[in-house]
């Protein structure tokens, strides 16, 4: 590489530890924190009998490209030592989806199913878009209908809430809904195609176009047109039912999904909104995303694909979503204000050697110590980088302690009794 | 609209854009006053980003901006992840390939060379196209004045957006391929569509009305 301004001769040293595109590293604050995500989320699922399963980060590409119509996309793949093509998993749902029809088979139903892993995919060129994504995810296979819709969408609602989130919006379509109004206005199969490759890259202009192009009566005309923009509660199914009666049943079962997700306490996040779609070859019911302030993309999808398991034999209905949980990070880090708190934790000088004792005592009572040899200077210092609260070290018969969250110092005889227990 | 910051694409779009802007009732009288600045508070809380118009996807995509103007042919070019909302009906071009005037070379370098070299400044665009019409090409990436490439043999032709062909005829260069018609488009970001949808919604029925008026 040419070398434009100063930098004389040699590389920089940081130059031999540098990361393929899209790679990143997540240091001890950041991690803290998506750990805490993490177990607020899987604490929500648990509370709703989903067990935790965890699949192998490699799979054979040719049953994650049975799948989906048209193969995986975007995906890294490599050979393995006979030849065979490899894909590191570009998500969850379907290594998840194959794991419960291959593994769970025999499960009298219905299965629910968590999982916290990271899903891979190679950014796009001169995209920002990270490689690995940390994902946070439910499924439920073998219950279909408006209850079972209502259930993960509550979840979904009361997860987020757990991990602190305000400010939330979730956004409800029906692909099956959409289907319906189209076939009772007896549109064209390969018209429909259309209208779904439309909605599948939000292109409204594109669906106006189809639209226009169908030849259909001025109010069934302007009903389509007008789809993918409605939005709002029980009115708007109202009024599709009324202008395409033959979709009256669909209307109906989202109307109940909607009172059941009201009771789940979760009414006044979401929304009816058909403008939400997804690919119509995969997801056959309802779609939805969750969307929080200041975040640009949606921070949590999912849907229902009753014909996934089928591709692996084993066909049930399946609804699930997936919660970014670097999206949603953002979204909490963007809400929260002012300095960080320190943390609760001694630096204890001699605590790895002449004090290992009372660093013992100290820890089996559940005070984080981070020890250094006798006699260390860089305690004060260490802290400061951490973030730790506590300094001690040994004076005379006894400790000097400092609190630095007060900027006080204070001299006792054991730690135990000059450090604050919490109850 | 209160509260929406809409990102504008400096240049050739700019004055229709801030027009149209303006009809729908948006207040665009401190776009006029703003200068050399790039981020231009309003009234009612809006907000104005201007950059170049490439840009425009990146900064609405990415949740910077709730919604932009931008010309189908960016759109097409960077395929990104936003809702595509309305046509605003301005601003129409088409994207073209042309070559010298006389013979069209491009025949004759698929027969010889297997291969035709083509400047411009859409590679993804000029990529598909030969890919969707079974030709190979060679695209030669060029930031601008794509014109001089073939009166300098760089390429065999170019890919580019004309509106009136004047630059076009004055290098001596004539349309062999229409690709596709281009207009400005409102797009919104994925998430600014469903937060604020009442204030998306007011801005995009007022500007459709307009588009509609003015005879489509």
């Amino acid at each position: 590489m040419p070398d434009l301004e100063g930098n004389g001769g040699g590389a920089s040293p940081l130059e031999g530890s540098a990361l393929p595109a899209g790679a990143r590293d997540v240091l001890p604050v950041e991690a803290a924190e998506l750990r805490a995500i993490e177990a607020a989320l899987t604490a929500t699922f648990a509370a709703y009998g989903y067990r935790e399963v965890m699949t192998p980060a490699l799979e054979l590409a040719g049953v994650m490209d049975r799948a989906q119509e048209g193969g995986l996309g975007r995906a890294f793949r490599l050979f393995d030592d006979q030849g065979r093509v490899l894909v590191l998993r570009p998500d969850l749902t379907i290594p998840v989806a194959r794991l419960v029809a291959s593994r769970l088979g025999d499960h009298p139903g219905p299965v629910r199913v968590s999982y916290v892993a990271r899903a891979f995919r190679p950014p796009p060129a001169g995209r920002p878009d990270a490689a690995e994504q940390l994902q946070a995810g439910v499924e439920l296979v073998g219950l279909s209908g408006p209850a079972a819709d209502a259930e993960l969408i509550g979840l979904l609602v009361e997860a987020l809430r757990r991990a602190g989130l305000s400010g939330l919006r979730v956004g409800v379509g029906d692909v099956s809904l959409t289907q319906a109004v189209l076939e009772a206005l007896e549109v064209r199969s390969a018209a429909r195609v259309r209208l779904g490759e439309a909605a599948a890259a939000r292109n409204l202009v594109a669906w106006r176009r189809v639209t226009r192009e169908l030849g259909l009566a001025p109010a069934a005309a302007a009903l389509v047109a007008e789809l993918p923009s409605l939005r709002g509660g029980a009115g708007v199914l109202e009024r599709v039912a009324a202008a395409a009666p033959a979709a009256a049943g669909a209307c109906a079962r989202l109307e109940r999904m909607l009172a059941l997700v009201d009771a789940h306490g979760a009414g006044a996040e979401v929304l009816l909104d058909l403008g939400v779609q997804r690919d119509w070859g995969y997801y056959s019911g309802i779609v939805m995303e969750a969307y929080a302030p200041d975040v640009g993309s949606p921070i949590a999808m999912g849907g229902r694909y009753d014909g996934l398991a089928g591709r692996f034999g084993r066909p049930r209905p399946a609804v699930g979503f997936a919660i970014s949980l670097d999206l949603l990070h953002r979204a909490l880090a963007a809400g929260a204000a002012g300095a960080d708190a320190l943390r609760t934790g001694l630096v204890l000088v001699g605590g790895l050697d002449e004090e290992l004792a009372a660093a013992r005592t100290l820890r089996a009572r559940g005070l984080p110590v981070i020890a250094l040899p006798a006699g260390d200077p860089s305690a004060e210092g260490l802290a400061g980088a951490e973030g730790w609260r506590y300094v001690a070290h040994r004076e005379g018969g006894g400790f000097s302690l400092l609190d630095r969250e007060r900027g006080e110092r204070l001299d006792s005889r054991t730690l135990e009794e000059a450090l604050p227990w919490p109850g | 609209m209160a509260g929406l910051r809409l990102c504008l694409p400096l240049g050739a779009l700019f004055e229709e854009c801030v027009d149209a802007l303006g009809r729908a009732g948006v207040d665009v009288a401190p776009l006029e006053a703003a200068g050399r600045r790039l981020v231009i508070r309003g009234t009612n809380g809006t907000t104005f980003i201007t950059t170049r118009p490439s840009d425009v996807p990146t900064y609405v995509e990415s949740g910077a901006a709730d919604i932009g103007v931008v010309g189908k042919d960016v759109l097409l070019e960077r395929s990104s992840d936003v809702y595509e909302v309305l046509d605003l009906g301005f601003g129409r071009c088409r994207m073209i390939y042309a070559t010298l005037a006389g013979d069209d070379p491009t025949p004759r370098a698929l027969e010889h060379l297997g291969v035709v070299r083509v400047a411009t400044k859409y590679p993804v665009t000029a990529m598909r196209h030969f890919a969707a019409t079974g030709r190979q090409a060679e695209v030669v990436k060029v930031n601008g004045s794509v014109e001089l490439a073939p009166l300098v043999g760089l390429a065999h032709g170019i890919v580019d957006l004309t509106a009136t062909g004047r630059t076009l005829r004055e290098n001596g260069l004539v349309e062999r391929e229409h690709i596709f018609g281009s207009s400005a488009r409102l797009i919104a970001n994925r998430v600014s569509h469903k937060l604020r949808a009442e204030a998306v919604d007011e801005l995009v029925g007022r500007l459709e009305r307009l588009a509609a008026g003015t005879g489509r």
